[in-house]
This record gives structure tokens, sequence and C-alpha cells, in this order.
């Protein structure tokens, strides 16, 4: 061994390496492509730390045992996303409650080793009940009452970048997701999909800038965060965001509403690499959103 | 009078009256009346005010005009902050969270003013309807110095006796020291502001009051439409209306869409 290994992985080598019954945690922006290769993989039972839409997409597809999200709302006119919701009310999900405060305790837990942290947020709600992971104690410095978070430790994060180099140095525009970091602190493998693959030259010429050392995988997918943005590179595809809600609340409505299963057949089994997707999306949709 | 308003418009007028300049003021998903109180405020008498929306902190009191993010994580929201908590510290500085306020919905309110995003339903395996989660309200509504509870509806389906899951604790059972005695350091919720009128909390009890009545509306209609007894004062003033000044930097600044102005 001479060479300095690169982690440059494709789209399907990375996500061959979900199996069934993980935890995966995926990032804000919502790394999509990898959302959609996983999907194709058919893979079932995880695990998934994540919130909103994309979440709502695993569901959708069939792959998720148990949600650990602070939140499954789809924002404006999205009160709760509706495949989490019609999931959930099934009982076809196990909800782990939380919430940021306290998923983001439980991934720190996971990073610095420890069996678990405190949080405050959560005493005298019914998040405790609700979910017995959660225990409330008294601490034994200040006699305070608080929530005893486990340590929450995925298997495998995704997130979203503009930049990485062959080796795993990468660099966000403007910074990554706000809970990006803790989910790469406490995953045991983390996965970036890229907008762009850049020489390790320019990594070296501003190493202030990297904001994650040494991932284990980088796949680059130029457009990888549609129908979601990606700072500094496009806006999110509100037309498409809307269209996949109509789908997945007829569904949730209906019970499996044609309109969803050929959402996910047209735009995330049948495409086998991240460019036939964006054949499938077409130039023109995709270059209406590189401006603001 | 100032003529026509909506009852909107009114909520955003009541609640940005209450909002003081150099406070910091965060606003969740999907509120939109609390959002343009907010730049309300900040307009009219926050210069100093700064706004935190998904996780920008801002200050664009200069401006003559900014848009309302068309979804949750509009990045272009980005372009008017001057600082961004999205580096994995958003509950690392709560020191000046003594100063920020902070609005709440829910799907459920009870009479104590603790509310409930988590779902509806006796057993939690078997929802009637499962919410979208507590997001970061169990945090905030814990620390902050005050928060103010905005409804877009106002009926005994979502103002109820005792919430079926609590997401955010309000008053807890009651009593004036119903936080203190959970070690909570925030100043606990305000007002509950709906489309009907304004309450707050008894002092001694914590129980839900009656404040003011927005226009045309009577005590009866409000109590009809509220599954508890609210504590009702002998004499309940009308909600203060919109001034021509707030209603003007509302159509032309705030808000030119119309967004308050719709049904």
């Amino acid at each position: 061994m001479s060479e300095r290994r690169e982690h440059l992985l494709d789209e399907q080598q990375a996500a061959a390496w979900v199996e069934h019954g993980m935890t995966i945690a995926l990032g804000e922006p919502a790394p999509m492509a990898m959302v959609r290769q996983i999907i194709r993989r058919k893979v079932r039972d995880l695990t998934v730390i994540s919130s909103g839409l994309a979440l709502d997409h695993l569901i959708a597809a069939g792959c998720v045992r148990k949600t650990i999200s602070y939140y499954a709302g789809g924002g404006v006119g999205v009160p709760v996303a509706p495949s989490f919701r019609r999931a959930a009310e099934r009982g076809e999900i196990v909800v782990w409650e939380c919430e940021e405060g306290i998923l983001t305790s439980g991934l720190e837990a996971a990073g610095k080793g420890l069996p678990f942290l405190p949080w405050r947020g959560g005493v005298g709600t019914s998040l405790p009940e609700v979910n017995p992971d959660l225990k409330v104690f008294t601490d034994p410095i200040a006699g305070e009452t608080l929530i005893a978070v486990p340590a929450i430790k995925p298997d495998i994060a995704f997130v979203h970048a503009a930049v990485s180099d062959a080796y795993g140095n990468v660099q966000h525009h403007g910074g990554p997701g706000w809970i990006d970091l803790f989910l790469v602190r406490a995953a045991a493998r983390t996965v970036v999909q890229v907008e762009q693959v850049v020489s390790n030259e320019a990594i070296r010429g501003n190493p202030w800038a990297t904001t994650i050392a040494a991932a284990d995988a980088v796949v680059r997918v130029p457009w990888g965060a549609h129908p979601f943005f990606s700072r500094g590179h496009y806006i999110q595809d509100v037309p498409f965001i809307n269209d996949y809600v109509a789908s997945a609340a007829a569904a949730a409505k209906h019970g499996g509403d044609p309109q969803l299963k050929n959402y996910l057949q047209h735009y995330c089994h049948e495409p086998v690499t991240h460019a036939d997707y964006l054949e499938r999306v077409g130039l023109t949709r995709l270059l209406g959103l590189r401006e603001y | 009078m100032t003529g026509e308003y909506t009852v909107r418009e009114q909520m955003a007028a009541v609640l940005a009256r209450d909002l003081q300049d150099g406070e910091l003021l965060q606003v969740g998903v999907a509120m939109p009346v609390a959002e343009l109180a907010v730049r309300l405020a900040h307009l009219m008498h926050g210069p100093n005010m700064e706004l935190i929306f998904f996780g920008g902190r801002m200050n664009v009191h200069h401006l003559e005009y900014y848009p309302i993010p068309e979804y949750g994580w509009d990045n272009r929201v980005v372009r008017w902050t001057e600082s961004y908590s999205d580096r994995g510290h958003r509950f690392d500085q709560l020191k000046d969270w003594g100063r920020r306020v902070f609005f709440i919905g829910g799907i459920q309110v009870d009479q104590f003013g603790n509310t409930n995003l988590i779902g509806i339903g006796e057993d939690f395996n078997k929802l009637r309807f499962r919410g979208p989660g507590s997001v970061g309200t169990p945090t905030l509504s814990s620390h902050v110095g005050r928060y103010h509870i905005v409804l877009n509806d106002h009926n005994s389906r979502v103002l109820v006796e005792q919430c079926d899951f609590v997401s955010t604790v309000g008053w807890g059972r009651g009593g004036a020291d119903a936080r203190s005695r959970l070690g909570l350091p925030g100043g606990g919720p305000k007002w509950c502001v709906t489309p009907l009128c304004v309450m707050d909390f008894c002092e001694q009890s914590k129980r839900m009051r009656l404040r003011s009545l927005h226009r045309g509306i009577t005590v009866d209609e409000v109590q009809d439409n509220t599954g508890f007894e609210l504590l009702i004062p002998d004499a309940v003033p009308s909600t203060d209306p919109p001034s021509v000044a707030e209603l003007d930097v509302l159509r032309t600044r705030v808000d030119p869409d119309g967004l308050l102005r719709g049904t």
C-alpha cells in the first residue's frame, strides 16, 4: 500500500452500505440522491433519524420501522407529513418521540462516548411517558430535575455538502445544516454527497473552511439535494415538493393512491443513477432553480 | 376605529404591541400571524430587535420590505441574516434566552396553557391523529423569557380542558409556582391569541382568563367555543384595533402580498 486511499463511491455503491434493520441519519438539506438510492435498494426495517419530507419519502417507500424525528411536518400548509401520519396512526412505524434538544443531546452523548447526557427541555411534558428510553432523574450536582437522554448512535450518517476532495475533506457553502455535525460526530460512518469533487489542493488552499474531515465516503451528485435546496447552488423546487405532498396526502387518505406509487416508481425505483433521475426532472426545471 | 381590517391583522397588531425593543424574537415554522407580528413590531418600534427565523438571525429595520419565505427552509431567508446558528450550536448559548420571545401553536391547548404537538387519542400507540412532533418547543418554552400561544382557530377541539399529550409545559396543573416546581427557568406563556380574543393567565391559579374581545365577538361566543371554563372578569374590554399607522406599515411593508388579508 503506497497510495493514499480515495473515498469516492458512486451512489449505488454508497447505498449498498445500508442493510436491513440499520439506523441511518439524514442531514439537512436532505441528501435526496442517497435517499432515492436507498429506496431503490428496497431495504426494510430501518430506524431513521430525520425530519420532514425526506423522512416521509422513506416511509412512503416502506423502508422504515422506527423514526427518531423532532419534526415530521412539511412547513407551511403541510402540518404533518402525510405518509408519516398514516403509518404512525396505523401502527406501522414506531415513533421514538423526541425534540431538537433531546435529539442533539443523544447524538452528543454518542459522539462523546457517554451512555447519556442530561437535558432540561421536555421536563414536565409527556415525552418521558411516551418514550420510556428518556429517564427523568435528579442531578447529583444541583439536585435539579432533568432528563437523561441515552446515546443515539447511527450506523451511517448521510449529509449533503457543496464540495469534497477525494479523501473526504468536506467544505460547505455557508456552513453545514444545523444538525449535520451532530450526526457526523455520532455516527459510525459518514457518507457525504456533494455538488462537486474538488482537488486536494483546493481544500488545502483553505483548510479553515473544512467542516468534515475524512468522511468515510464521498458521492458526487450535482443537484443531489433536489427537490430541496443546496446553499449557493439552487433553491428548493416548490412545485415539485407540492406534487409529492399531494400524492402522499392522497395515498394516506385513500390507502395507496396510484399517484404516489407512480412518483416512487418514476423518481426513485426506475432511475438507475442520479443522472437518470436528473434527466427525468429535466434541464429546464433544474436551471430555473439556479437563481433567486 | 380605523375602518376595515381583518382579524388576522388584529392578531398581528396586538402581538406586535407586546414586543419590546431589544428583544430577540423567534418564530417557528408555519406561523404567519406571528411572523408578521414580529416584522410589524420591528418596523414600528423595534430598531434593536433581532428576528430569528429558521436559525438565521437578522435585523432588517432598514429594509423597505423583505419577503416571506415560500417554504419552511427557504434558504433565501439567509440573505437577510447577519449570523446563522446552523453550525451545531443552536442550544449552546442560553444566556440570552431571557430576552427571547417565542411563539407557539398547537393541535391542543389546555386551560393552563400546556400545548400538544404529539397527537390526539388515549393511547400513544394508537393515536387518532398523529401530530408533527415537538420540533424545539419543549426546550424553547422551558427557557425563553416569555412566549405567546397563537392559534389560527378558536374552537373546543383545540382549546381543551386537558391535552391528551403535553409537548410544552405552560402552567402544568396550575398555581403560580407550577413552573418553578419543575425547575423551568423561563417565564412561561403570557397570552393566548386567537381569532376571537386575547386570553392571559390568572396570577394565582394560572388558569386561562379572557383579557379582551376582538371586534364583534361576545363573551358567550368565546366561552361556547372553548372546551373548558374560562375565567371571565366582570368587564372585558375590546381588543385595541390596529391603528392607521400599524395598518399602513402592515399593508405596505410587512404584508404587501396580503397573507393576513385573505380569509
